[in-house]
């Protein structure tokens, strides 16, 4: 072993001591609450059963395989490989989070989503060609597990983003109107508005607070019934335009 | 108001020394943070590195022990080239610690005293066992980088300010290469301003990693890391402070990922 041949100062200071000291606020149950089904993930009916065998079988040990060889994954059929794509993120996400938990996430309405996966996993190359390039069909996809199940899980808004999937925002609207509590999919509505370039979300002080250049990832507006009120309405008129 | 001696150890021609934290009890935490919360913790006396470990230390390691890290094992180290949407990052077969960003975008040869990274949680622990040293925990991190103060950063809550002590990311996004500040990525340790305490590149340059683990942890493949990196940026992820914990898989290899060691104060 190295041995080092130090000096030795010493040095003191005077720390600021507890000077912004508090009981640590324990997250209220609703917080906790939220923040577990934020990172809810809805399952795709298609090839359910099969796939998640073949998902347990790459990764026999727990050790290193989080990829499903080639020759096994060509064989799924496409709405197949949709639910393995949205069930498993193939390579590794970074280490620092897309957004750490925090407390009263249930009264606020982020920029972002959180990162899919438990932030751990990413889709790899080939997940994200898949999902360009059977486009339509994803959507149609999508469409039929979010209203069949009443639920839009991360890993769906998370290829929604993906494949900025605007076609889906009259059913995200629907959902969303259901129960009033996932604030995360007026997040993918202005996600999709932004990555639109829609003219009346960019000059908005929504857009400035989401996506301006003082933000970051857990930049927020209040979840109030006007900011949801709000987000609808332009998402509903940016789909217009769409279809137009 | 705590009053703790520090004691730096250094040699006089810059070899690795350590900034000596004393047993006692220190705050932690920030208050709207659900898995570190404002909390106070009792530490025994530990000492940490003032630089993060290097190439040149982690190469004396590898020739010694002759080890092979995960990346050269599994082909699975995750690189970074521009143009790339924040978070995103590709995996590359030939890049490992010798090849940070992969074979085609260079070695190592001329970056020895920058922070070794492209190494997995397992292979710093390889390092740790080698050299007699060990990973400090997440509170003792967080306690040694604080050096006292209360607020998101020991030089205050202005992030702006960070280019002064850290190697971050200065531009809007990571769809462009950024060298404002002289690096793209890792910059040799100790080019940036120390913290109070003597502790240099404790936000920025590399995420290093810790021992401990969070409450919110799924899976026990999940590891962690503090500080930030030349990656992290204002506008994406600001991790270049004294409270966020990120998470990482065990087996995970990024070029913007290594450690500093701590060690356990001996009896003198």
């Amino acid at each position: 072993m190295r041995k080092l041949f130090s000096i030795c100062i010493v040095l003191s200071i005077v720390t600021a001591g507890f000077a912004q000291d508090q009981a640590a606020p324990a997250a209220s149950q609703a917080s906790e609450k939220y923040r577990e089904y934020r990172n809810q993930i809805t399952e795709p009916k298609y090839g359910l059963a099969k796939v998640k065998k073949l998902i347990k079988a790459i990764k026999p040990d727990g050790e290193d395989n989080v990829i499903m060889a080639n020759k096994t994954y060509n064989a799924l059929s496409v709405e197949e490989k949709f639910t393995y794509n949205a069930l498993h993120g193939e390579v590794f996400s970074q280490n620092c989070d897309v957004m750490p938990p925090m407390v009263d996430e249930e009264k606020k309405i982020f920029g972002h989503i959180p990162g899919n996966f438990g932030d751990e996993e990413q889709w790899s190359e080939r997940q994200l060609a898949f999902f360009k390039k059977y486009r339509s069909k994803v959507v149609s996809l999508l469409r039929e597990t979010m209203t069949g199940q009443k639920h839009v899980g991360l890993n769906l808004k998370h290829i929604a983003i993906e494949i900025q999937a605007y076609e889906l925002i009259p059913d995200m609207i629907k959902i969303y109107g259901q129960k009033h509590y996932d604030q995360d999919i007026l997040t993918v509505l202005m996600d999709l508005m932004h990555q639109g370039k829609y003219g009346p979300f960019m000059k908005s002080q929504s857009c400035e607070k989401l996506f301006g250049d003082a933000s970051n990832y857990r930049s927020f507006i209040v979840a109030n019934p006007e900011n949801q009120a709000l987000v609808i309405e332009r998402a509903t008129a940016y789909y217009k335009t769409k279809r137009r | 108001m705590i009053v703790a001696a520090l004691v730096l150890l250094a040699s006089p021609l810059g070899a690795k020394g350590y900034v000596a934290i004393p047993a006692g009890t220190y705050q932690v935490g920030k208050a709207d943070r659900l898995d570190t919360p404002v909390r106070k913790v009792t530490l025994k006396a530990f000492e940490i590195a003032v630089y993060e470990t290097t190439n040149r230390e982690f190469k004396q390691f590898v020739d010694a022990a002759h080890y092979v890290t995960d990346a050269e094992r599994l082909h699975n180290a995750m690189v970074f080239a521009p143009p790339l949407k924040e978070f995103t990052w590709l995996q590359d077969k030939t890049a490992n610690w010798r090849y940070p960003n992969g074979k085609k975008r260079g070695g190592i040869e001329k970056l020895m005293d920058h922070p070794v990274t492209s190494i997995s949680y397992r292979d710093a622990l390889a390092y740790c066992t080698w050299a007699g040293v060990r990973l400090p925990t997440l509170d003792e991190w967080e306690v040694a980088c604080r050096a006292g103060t209360t607020t998101d950063t020991f030089f205050g809550d202005d992030l702006t300010k960070i280019g002064k002590y850290a190697n971050v990311w200065h531009g809007r996004d990571h769809l462009r290469a950024d060298t404002s500040d002289g690096y793209m990525t890792t910059a040799p340790v100790g080019s940036f301003a120390p913290s109070p305490n003597g502790l240099y590149d404790m936000y920025g340059n590399v995420f290093e990693f810790c021992s401990g683990h969070l409450k919110s942890d799924k899976s026990d493949r999940t590891v962690h890391a503090r500080g930030g990196s030349w990656w992290c940026s204002l506008n994406s992820c600001c991790f270049f402070n004294s409270i966020d914990i990120g998470k990482v898989d065990m087996r995970a290899s990024f070029s913007n990922q290594g450690f500093r060691v701590a060690r356990d104060v001996k009896s003198r």
